[in-house]
């Protein structure tokens, strides 16, 4: 037989995959049959992209670990990753997973202004969609008290509550406060739960300004300019991308912090852009569910900033967590619908398993409430320059759970807030 | 091929397509249609009059929210209402606009155009407890010709009633947008589009014709802003950006201005193209501003224009 280039290439690229098969992999992974299929919604443009970097490098750590020990009842796991947008094109995309890609479940979603379109859909398709940050909220309220294929992330208020709670704790004595955040529903809504709580623990507490600024705005100046004027004790800032950097850097240089305190509720998921030259200590800074130096934290956290440290060449943001804990969930969750037997088990089944499911996930153990919301830990804590890095990282470390800082399912935020007993 | 049977091959395998394509597939034609109702509109405009604007997506959003606001907040859900009040309201907004903009022409006309989409943009955004702000509006699912089918899965509803509604209605707009273009109104706009000085000298009022192709396309561009609620369910200030306002330009562009059907042709290979190189690549936006830009500079007439061309290419070589 004659061989021709294309012959040869098509033998050359059979060899070349063949060499990638790990030949000490456990017989369940060698006698699997068809891959599962999970879609993976991320963003990969824009302001969020670093966001959606992490959740992906996160569920692609999970997903390594899992075909390594033999997949899920004996099958491979298959990531098919399509890009979340807006939510038209979004939409598009999560129709596109399961119609034509069939995948098993939809795993991301981080924008909620992308997920409260998201919710219908995934409703009307019957397959599991596990959000990581995104929610069904409008502002503060809930608009899918009951989803039967949704599984939301934790309300986007609670890190805005737990810097109330902790505001009041660290910062006693305070008795004005401003307040800055990007200019759509999310800087909004933490700006009012903020104020909500903080009322509760210091009722003569007064909130002298309140900015919002386009998201995305990279030039401060006039904002510092009306902080300084305003004379606050603190000043709330619920940023969390590179605008956080950005305005401490900005306010660094008219020493802002000298005279103020403040409460950097998000800025967490840029940690490692903190400096330490223009960061000071003594700030109430967030990290929403996942600290990566925390000092109680799990072998599974150190070895994942250990491994993520080498591979990326930066230490990981929260939302490498909330993306392992819903891979980690779906696994588990299919496995307990299977009771054992290695059948794949319905959708339906596996959606059932999943409510009030419990894993160890990177931050340490979370759980799935009955109504489809993450349940897990926030991470705040005083800013501190004491630690081997060029970054700032916290001490104490404050743990708060969502038990305490989210409203309960079927509850009015602000009447909840109002409730507490204090 | 003649062009009568290219129009008829592609209406039948339009109406067969929920039949024998892919669900997905045929879900992917809903957006489509809207953009291509939309476009017939801006063609009006663009390659008729001479016009170009670069704020169509306002009336795509006025058209969207209109939808949004009747079946969540008027618990109206009828689409014939829909599609009346978003042709109604798109005229009404663009009375104004239009009569603004059509006094100028060329760049000042598109920045003018592209300024009042921004300001519905702004106003969309901003006025949060109006409009839902960033998380914009449900766009609840409307009955069809008086038919509520809520006991239908969204997933059979859109691939099978809203797909041959939505066709009815583009076959429709074509059908209206083809007299427009062939009348002697569209005769008028195509001689302002050559020689505006010679069109006011032949007695035909300038400003008055394109004020009149400015609010049309505004209707066209409202109802297909109201097609495009019902698939995604949600209706956000996205859909009013810019970039919207962009992406009709770029489609007119890529299926030929020139050419009746040139912009439908360029909505639908847009869309597919899209989705496809967003499966492939992640970096897809390199990858499809590289192919969209590869296929304008080969074909400057756009993708109709390489399909007119080939008879007189023929024709003089014979």
């Amino acid at each position: 037989m004659r061989t021709t280039r294309r012959s040869f290439l098509r033998l050359v690229g059979a060899g070349a995959a063949a060499a990638t098969v790990r030949l000490d992999a456990p017989p369940a992974f060698a006698q699997a049959g068809h891959p599962v299929k999970l879609g993976v919604l991320t963003i990969r443009a824009g302001i969020a992209a670093p966001v959606g970097a992490a959740g992906l490098r996160g569920t692609e750590w999970w997903l390594e670990r899992v075909n390594r020990a033999g997949g899920i009842l004996g099958r491979p796991v298959q990531l098919v990753v399509e890009e979340e947008s807006n939510p038209k094109d979004t939409v598009e995309r999560y129709r596109k997973l399961v119609l034509q890609d069939k995948v098993e479940a939809v795993l991301g979603g981080i924008s909620t202004g992308v997920t409260l379109a998201l919710g219908p859909v995934a409703e009307d398709l019957g397959t599991p969609w596990l959000s990581w940050d995104g929610t069904t909220q409008k502002g503060v309220e809930e608009t899918m008290p009951n989803p039967r294929w949704a599984f939301k992330s934790v309300d986007n208020e609670v890190e805005a509550i737990v810097a109330g709670m902790l505001t009041a704790r660290h910062f006693k004595g305070i008795k004005t406060v401003a307040g800055i955040g990007n200019d759509y529903s999310y800087g909004h809504d933490c700006w009012q739960a903020y104020q909500a709580v903080l009322k509760r623990y210091t009722p003569d507490v007064k909130f002298v300004l309140e900015l919002f600024p386009k998201l995305g705005v990279t030039d401060f100046t006039s904002h510092l300019a009306a902080i300084q004027q305003s004379r606050a004790d603190l000043l709330m800032c619920s940023f969390w991308s590179g605008d956080a950097t950005i305005i401490l850097k900005q306010a660094a240089a008219v020493d802002l912090f000298k005279t103020m305190k403040g409460a950097f509720t998000t800025a967490g998921g840029v940690h490692d852009s903190l400096k330490k030259n223009f960061t000071p200590e003594g700030l109430l800074l967030g990290y929403n569910t996942m600290y990566f130096d925390d000092p109680k934290g799990s072998a599974l956290l150190k070895q994942f900033v250990r491994e993520y440290k080498a591979k990326y060449a930066e230490y990981p943001p929260y939302e490498c967590d909330h993306a392992y804990f819903c891979a980690e969930s779906y696994k588990a969750a299919v496995e307990k619908a299977a009771a054992g037997s290695t059948k794949w088990p319905e959708k339906a089944t596996v959606v059932r398993a999943l409510e009030g499911i419990e894993v160890e996930s990177l931050s340490g153990r979370r759980s799935w409430r009955e109504d489809h919301v993450h349940m897990c830990n926030f991470y705040q804590g005083i800013t501190t320059h004491k630690n081997p890095y060029d970054f700032v990282t916290i001490d104490p470390v404050e743990v708060v759970s969502t038990k305490v800082a989210m409203k309960p399912a079927g509850t009015k935020l602000f009447d909840w807030i109002n409730s507490w007993k204090i | 091929m003649s062009g009568r049977l290219v129009l008829a091959l592609a209406l039948g395998a339009t109406v067969l397509a929920p039949l024998v394509a892919p669900t997905y597939h045929v879900l992917l034609m809903l957006p489509f249609m809207a953009y291509a109702v939309a476009l017939l509109g801006l063609n009006l405009l663009f390659g008729y009059t001479g016009l170009v604007s670069f704020g169509h997506a306002l009336f795509l959003g006025v058209g969207a929210y209109t939808g949004a606001f009747l079946t969540s907040v008027f618990k109206v859900r009828s689409m014939e209402v829909i599609l009346v009040a978003a042709a109604a309201l798109g005229a009404l907004v663009a009375a104004p606009v239009g009569a603004l903009c059509v006094r100028y022409v060329k760049i000042y006309f598109g920045m003018l155009t592209l300024a009042f989409g921004m300001v519905f943009y702004t106003f969309v955004l901003k006025f949060y407890r109006l409009t839902g702000g960033d998380e914009g509006m449900p766009f609840l699912r409307p009955t069809l010709l008086g038919r509520s089918i809520e006991g239908l899965p969204k997933t059979d509803y859109l691939a099978g009633p809203y797909y041959y509604y939505s066709l009815a209605v583009l076959v429709l707009a074509t059908l209206v947008m083809w007299r427009i273009v062939h009348s002697p109104f569209g005769l008028c706009l195509k001689t302002i589009r050559d020689n505006p000085t010679k069109a006011e000298t032949l007695g035909i009022g300038v400003a008055r014709y394109r004020w009149c192709a400015f609010v049309i396309s505004a209707v066209y561009a409202a109802v297909g802003g109201a097609l495009l609620g019902p698939p995604t369910g949600n209706v956000d200030p996205t859909l009013a950006y810019w970039t919207q306002s962009g992406n009709i330009v770029f489609m007119t562009l890529l299926g030929g201005f020139a050419s009746f059907f040139g912009p439908v042709l360029g909505a639908f290979v847009f869309i597919y193209l899209q989705d496809w190189v967003m499966s492939v690549v992640p970096f897809w936006r390199l990858i499809f501003g590289a192919i969209l830009a590869a296929i304008v500079i080969a074909a400057p007439g756009g993708l109709a224009g390489l399909w007119v061309r080939r008879p007189s290419v023929e024709a003089s070589s014979s």
